[in-house]
């Protein structure tokens, strides 16, 4: 059964207002311009996905018949393949994609720490692919 | 795969939302296997068996060559 808890995600939620206020007030009192711009954006990711989180629990749990349907069409196996095979083809073309984004970016001229920014977020993606890859293989 | 599902779920007066409901999967994967668009998982394949209380062989035609 799905967590119907509100704890983390509201948790998740306030961090990502704190980011949020963090990177405004980084940017307008102390005038930084990157590290405030990702605490800008983290704090909006953050509290994006935890609010919809929020008040997504709060909705099945109020209802337990939808729970339980949201719970089947979430846990079934063909809807799961599905959503695992379009990952895996968004991911490839992900890999097609960034390296000429950052090649393009370094002969525009951008600024080094915005490209070292978009480096390290594919190698991030990258590294999550061979963990769970070296993961997967050792568990199965 | 080929299979008797659709015929075996009309003899018994089923309907797909019925069947997605006991085994727990959606009303579309029923669709999806009773027209061969998908083949079940082993687990999937058991539940769907032991439902109809028949044997896997007796609900899904493996033939060679077929994926």
């Amino acid at each position: 059964m799905k967590k119907t808890s509100i704890r983390w995600p509201l948790a998740v939620t306030l961090l990502g207002c704190a980011l949020f206020a963090a990177g405004g007030i980084g940017r307008m009192a102390f005038d930084l311009e990157l590290p405030a711009y990702v605490l800008l954006a983290a704090g909006c990711a953050l509290f994006g996905g935890g609010l919809g989180d929020v008040l997504r629990r709060l909705a099945l749990r109020s209802d337990p018949q939808l729970a339980k349907e949201v719970a089947i069409e979430e846990g079934d196996e063909r809807n799961v393949s599905i959503a695992n095979a379009a990952k895996a083809k968004a991911f490839d073309a992900m890999l097609l994609v960034y390296p000429p984004l950052l090649l393009v970016l370094a002969l525009a001229g951008v600024e080094i720490l915005p490209l070292l920014l978009v480096a390290a977020a594919y190698l991030f993606t990258v590294g999550v692919s061979i963990y769970w890859q070296a993961r997967y293989r050792r568990e199965g | 795969m080929k299979n008797r599902l659709e015929a075996l779920r009309k003899a018994r007066g089923i309907r797909q939302e019925e069947l997605a409901a006991a085994l727990e999967v959606s009303r579309q994967t029923i669709g999806s296997l009773e027209n061969g668009r998908y083949n079940p998982s082993i687990l999937l394949a058991f539940k769907i068996a032991r439902y109809f209380g028949l044997a896997i062989e007796d609900i899904f035609i493996y033939e060679e060559g077929t994926s």
